[in-house]
């Protein structure tokens, strides 16, 4: 009841929360419907009980503000309810439909007392974000970018986001350490929360930490698995799917759960089911470089060991062409030449023949000719006989006659002739004389006569020139 | 990179081998030659599949330098 002091009616505090808390009652008897987001849930493990923000925004400013509780059997019941419609525990951050009763306590004052959350609402809100952060990052032209990249022929080292204890994780390095065909991965691994409210925040770190490192490794694998399908709404978060969506590295994902793919899946370079999936991609892709090597190195022996036999066979073939062809040469070449030696031999004889014949013809002409020529020569030789003949006996005549004339003047000459006509020789020393210059005075000189001879010595020498 | 390039170019040259000889492009002057560098190309590729050269301590002392 108020009280009077002086001119004034005064309240106690209490009178007044009591008489809000009943006009309010009398007010808001019943419960109604109401959407807010639950900015936090403020979840008391002690006493089990939440106590939610919730607001209302318009355009990123609050634009309503109010505290609320939800007690703790309510709260298990709606979680529950959350857990299998929506894989996503109630946590911050959520908008939710509510069943709610206005409260005032003259302690606490106002505050909403939840009743009920439809979990339905929130789906379809979740959903709608994922729609949004999947449009945000297709109209900034990233949403394939990742995919684009190429992932190397051997991606073989490994940055592995995961979680050490996780069994996905074992899983994983299980299938690539130990592969029966000796393949060698380098694998590191960069330890995050993979579900939750903290889970997007923690792998984003990650992997601008192996961003950082991207020189050593191929490719960055997410790898979870064996933790419960809850608190996966994570891999819808915006930042995270933009930071994997434009990674320089592509992004394997193995996050092992049966909801519908998550954003960070749909813009991973390839999205796989379970780890152990993941694992055996990558030892595939191994298969797929190995495999062409090995048919390669088959390739090559066959084929070289192809040619070799064909080279082979064909030089033997040449071989034989070779071998015949050289042995009918020569045969043909053995009948020419006997050939040649058949005509040679005939044409020779008929050559011969001919020239006999010729030499014949030619002998009996040559006879012919020979014969006329010694008749010819033989005539003319009688004619010049004849003349000849002729010839000397008046040469011989006309001889004769000269002969006869010289005789008789040589007759005439005869010394004894000239000594009888009164001539006389002197002569000196025997030698008859024709000069007085080699005669001296006293020389006995001999004059022969016709008939005798005079000794005389010289008296007088005349000289007959110097007397002239 | 540059190892990540000898691989590809390494596997890419064996290919180009391969399909050349069985395409009958090679003569038997070339075989032994291309048969020899297939070999050595095919041995690499072999390595490349079995081993790996990435260093944990390179990786976490770059780590700290970065972090710190």
């Amino acid at each position: 009841m108020s009280e009077q002091i002086k001119d004034k009616r005064v309240f106690s505090l209490s009178e007044v929360m009591l008489s809000i808390q009943k006009t309010l009652g009398n007010r808001y008897g019943s419960s109604f419907w109401v959407k807010a987001e639950m900015n936090k849930l403020n979840h008391y493990k002690h006493s089990g009980h939440c106590y939610p923000d919730l607001v209302e925004k318009e355009e990123g400013k609050i634009i309503a503000e109010i505290r609320s509780h939800l007690w703790s059997r309510d709260y298990q019941r709606i979680n529950q309810n959350f857990l299998q419609l929506l894989k996503e525990p109630l946590k911050d951050g959520i908008k939710i439909l509510f069943q709610a009763k206005i409260t005032f306590d003259p302690k606490y004052g106002l505050s909403l007392w939840i009743q009920d959350i439809d979990p339905s609402f929130t789906l379809g809100d979740l959903e709608k974000e994922k729609q949004l952060s999947i449009q945000k990052l297709k109209q900034e032209g990233i949403f394939n970018s990742n995919k684009s990249l190429k992932l190397p022929l051997l991606p073989q080292r490994i940055a592995v986001i995961s979680v050490e204890t996780s069994k996905g994780y074992a899983d994983f390095v299980k299938i690539i350490d130990h592969n029966d065909w000796n393949y060698s991965f380098f694998h590191m691994l960069f330890p995050s929360l993979l579900q939750g409210d903290k889970a997007a925040e923690q792998l984003i770190g990650q992997l601008r930490m192996i961003k950082r490192l991207r020189h050593h490794f191929d490719t960055a694998a997410i790898i979870r698995g064996g933790g419960g399908e809850v608190g996966l709404s994570c891999y819808n978060d915006y930042h995270l799917a933009r930071e994997i969506a434009s990674f320089p590295l592509p992004v394997l994902t193995g996050i092992g759960h049966s909801t519908n793919e998550t954003v960070a899946e749909m813009v991973a370079h390839s999205n796989h089911i379970t780890p152990t999936k993941l694992g055996e991609f990558l030892i595939q892709k191994f298969h797929d470089f190995s495999v062409p090597v090995l048919e390669a190195e088959k390739s090559i022996i066959t084929q070289s060991r192809n040619i070799l036999e064909r080279e082979n066979k064909s030089l033997e073939n040449l071989v034989k062409l070779f071998r015949s062809d050289s042995v009918s040469l020569i045969e043909k070449n053995k009948s020419e030449i006997k050939n040649a030696m058949v005509k040679i031999h005939s044409n020779s004889l008929s050559i011969l023949n001919q020239a006999k014949l010729g030499l014949k013809i030619q002998t009996e002409h040559s006879g012919k000719i020979a014969f006329r020529q010694i008749r010819e020569e033989h005539s003319a030789l009688m004619r010049f006989g004849q003349r000849i003949n002729e010839k000397s006996a008046d040469y011989i005549k006309k001889q004769q006659q000269q002969l006869s004339y010289i005789e008789k003047n040589v007759q005439n000459l005869r010394p004894e002739n000239v000594l009888k006509r009164g001539y006389s020789i002197s002569l000196l020393n025997g030698k008859s004389m024709t000069s007085a210059i080699d005669i001296k005075k006293g020389d006995t000189i001999e004059t022969l006569l016709f008939e005798g001879k005079i000794v005389s010595r010289v008296e007088t020498i005349l000289n007959t020139k110097n007397h002239e | 990179m540059n190892e990540k390039m000898n691989y590809t170019a390494a596997f890419d040259e064996l290919k180009t081998i391969v399909s050349e000889i069985e395409e009958g492009e090679i003569s038997v002057d070339e075989l032994s030659e291309k048969v020899g560098r297939a070999a050595e190309l095919i041995k690499i590729c072999k390595e490349k599949l079995t081993s790996t050269e990435e260093n944990v301590q390179q990786i976490l002392k770059e780590m700290e330098a970065k972090e710190s």
